[in-house]
């Protein structure tokens, strides 16, 4: 098992050989590896982010965070293919994040408030059917209007040099456009007036509505704004993961891990743990083995668990 | 709209489980700058009863009059908006956030009014000065009575003309209870607003009540102005209440 060192140039110095793994080790390799790490785990962190951030207003946990996910990657193939063009690759990944916040906006009324607006016995066994009703839904949909093939949105971007590192332009796009992201959430959750209504609503739900808040409507912007975090992560990772029905699989399960990494609600935890879980598997692949990358994670999921059950900045006993 | 009363609750039947009614037709006012206590063992309805008033719950029949207004299952926000405030029996704020937040929080139905949002505030402020004092500190540090403190606070944002309090002493150090009562009382006295005060620890909440009403499986058993119950004849109802 050697690890694909084909596009590191400068990854060449052998520290040895032990039990049949080759392990090549280089200044470069490490921070070319971290780095990549870093720039996919930040779009990790998005996912993790829109999961942890519904789940702490609207109390549900979304299965079909993947099928957002996959909606956003299709929204921009259509903008960048057929609209737009790949210059304005940007302007797509806007009308990516925007289009997914509507569709949440527009499905939530319909799926999640039932669960509270109607006394209801099993509120999570009914958003548990009831999201991964949807994500059946999106997907078969998904296979209707595009067929199961793959697309890809054309990126023009060049390669970018980081010293004398080389970087996929789409990846540092990506990174970039991730972290942009975040800075607009957390303005809008510091400095604003609806930012505020989430935060409290985090913390007592019953307390929002004696406060005069339409506790509806902010379920519908909070989990807009988390199916948008996914969309957006879709539209910008497009170009390098690629466009197809089931797209969103494997990112729901690197939101979860994240999930149980930096523990349910924490908004922190979906930050850190999105970052150590590209880390995790960056490494890994580049000084383990990297047919088995998505192991990593898991390994990283299996260690938190023995030593912080509760993630690294999880409740003990938080009651949902 | 009928002079003084500014709540009329008429023939009011609500519950949780289709069915299953826990108020069967609760007739009461409450007049403004009054306090209007309603007692009654557990399970009798009280708490269901202002949860009916406020909207969080829709009732079944009957109908709720704020200031002469039909505002029967009307949503929470707009009640607000006109000027209902609803303090729970669970805690009442946000620990997480800053004293500030949290009374901004209570002020949220004229967000946009920032003149209006400057002058509570500030109005607030010069009421309780510890809670200036500690406007920039998380409200999970402030000692539990100076919590109470800030959802009264928080409730008096918006200037309320009818309060519904729900068991605000239950869990309380018996020296709390005091101040708490006394929190209430200058509340009246500065927003003139009615007070509907659902309580459980009868003899403290009795010398403030101006009119009192006995709750008992969802209907009215006992009504009367407050000065004509003492602790004894309210002990007798409940354990009456109780026997069956």
């Amino acid at each position: 098992m050697t690890p694909e060192t084909g596009w590191l140039p400068h990854a060449s110095r052998h520290l040895g050989a032990a039990k049949g793994w080759t392990v090549i080790f280089s200044a470069e390799l490490l921070v070319q590896t971290v780095l990549s790490g870093l720039m996919v785990g930040v779009l990790y962190a998005l996912m993790a982010l829109g999961i942890t951030f519904i789940y702490s207003i609207v109390k549900t946990i979304n299965w079909a965070m993947g099928e957002f996910y996959m909606i956003g990657s299709y929204i921009q193939f259509v903008a960048v293919h057929y609209l737009l063009g790949a210059r304005w690759w940007w302007l797509a990944a806007i009308i990516s994040a925007a289009g997914t916040f509507l569709v949440g906006l527009i499905l939530e009324p319909i799926l999640i408030k039932p669960m509270y607006a109607r006394p209801m016995q099993r509120r999570d066994d009914y958003a548990t059917v009831v999201t991964i009703a949807l994500l059946l839904l999106l997907r078969s949909l998904a296979v209707a209007l595009g067929g199961p093939n793959q697309y890809r949105p054309e990126s023009d971007l060049p390669v970018v040099w980081i010293g004398p590192l080389p970087q996929e332009g789409a990846r540092v796009a990506a990174f970039v456009c991730a972290l942009l992201a975040l800075a607009v959430f957390w303005i809008v959750i510091k400095k604003t007036w609806v930012g505020l209504a989430l935060r409290a609503a985090a913390q007592n739900r019953v307390a929002v509505q004696t406060s005069g808040v339409d506790v509806y409507r902010l379920d519908a912007i909070a989990f807009a704004i988390g199916v948008a975090l996914a969309g957006l992560a879709g539209a910008l990772l497009a170009p390098l993961f690629m466009v197809f029905p089931t797209n969103g699989a494997v990112t729901t399960v690197k939101g979860f891990e994240i999930i149980v990494i930096g523990g349910l609600g924490s908004i922190p935890g979906a930050l850190v743990g999105g970052l150590l879980l590209g880390l995790a598997e960056s490494l890994g692949a580049a000084f383990i083995s990297s047919p088995y990358q998505n192991v990593y994670g898991f390994l990283l999921v299996i260690v938190v668990l023995i030593v912080r059950p509760d993630g690294l900045f999880g409740e003990r006993g938080r009651e949902a | 709209m009928s002079t003084g009363r500014t709540l009329e609750v008429s023939g009011l039947r609500a519950g949780y489980v289709p069915g299953v009614d826990i108020l069967s037709s609760v007739t009461l006012a409450a007049a403004e700058n009054a306090v209007t206590l309603v007692i009654g063992p557990n399970g009798a309805g009280k708490s269901t009863l202002l949860r009916a008033i406020f909207g969080i719950l829709e009732p079944s029949a009957g109908r709720v009059l704020f200031r002469g207004k039909d505002v029967t299952g009307a949503n929470s926000s707009t009640l607000k908006a006109a000027g209902v405030s609803y303090v729970t029996q669970e805690i009442n704020s946000f620990p997480l956030l800053t004293v500030e937040e949290n009374l901004l929080m209570g002020a949220w139905v004229f967000r946009r009014d920032r003149h209006r949002l400057r002058r509570q505030l500030e109005s607030v402020y010069a009421m309780f000065p510890i809670l200036k004092e500690k406007r920039h500190d998380r409200a999970g540090s402030l000692s539990g009575g100076q919590g109470r403190m800030l959802s009264v606070a928080r409730e008096l944002m918006t200037q309320p003309s009818l309060l519904l309090i729900d068991e605000p002493t239950v869990g309380l150090a018996p020296n709390l209870v005091a101040e708490v009562y006394s929190l209430l009382s200058a509340a009246k006295t500065a927003t003139g607003a009615a007070i509907l005060l659902v309580e459980q620890n009868v003899e403290e909440a009795l010398p403030l009540a101006d009119y009192l009403y006995l709750l008992n499986l969802g209907q009215v058993k006992a009504e009367g102005p407050g000065r004509d119950f003492d602790n004894s004849r309210v002990r007798a109802l409940v354990q009456e209440c109780l026997l069956g």
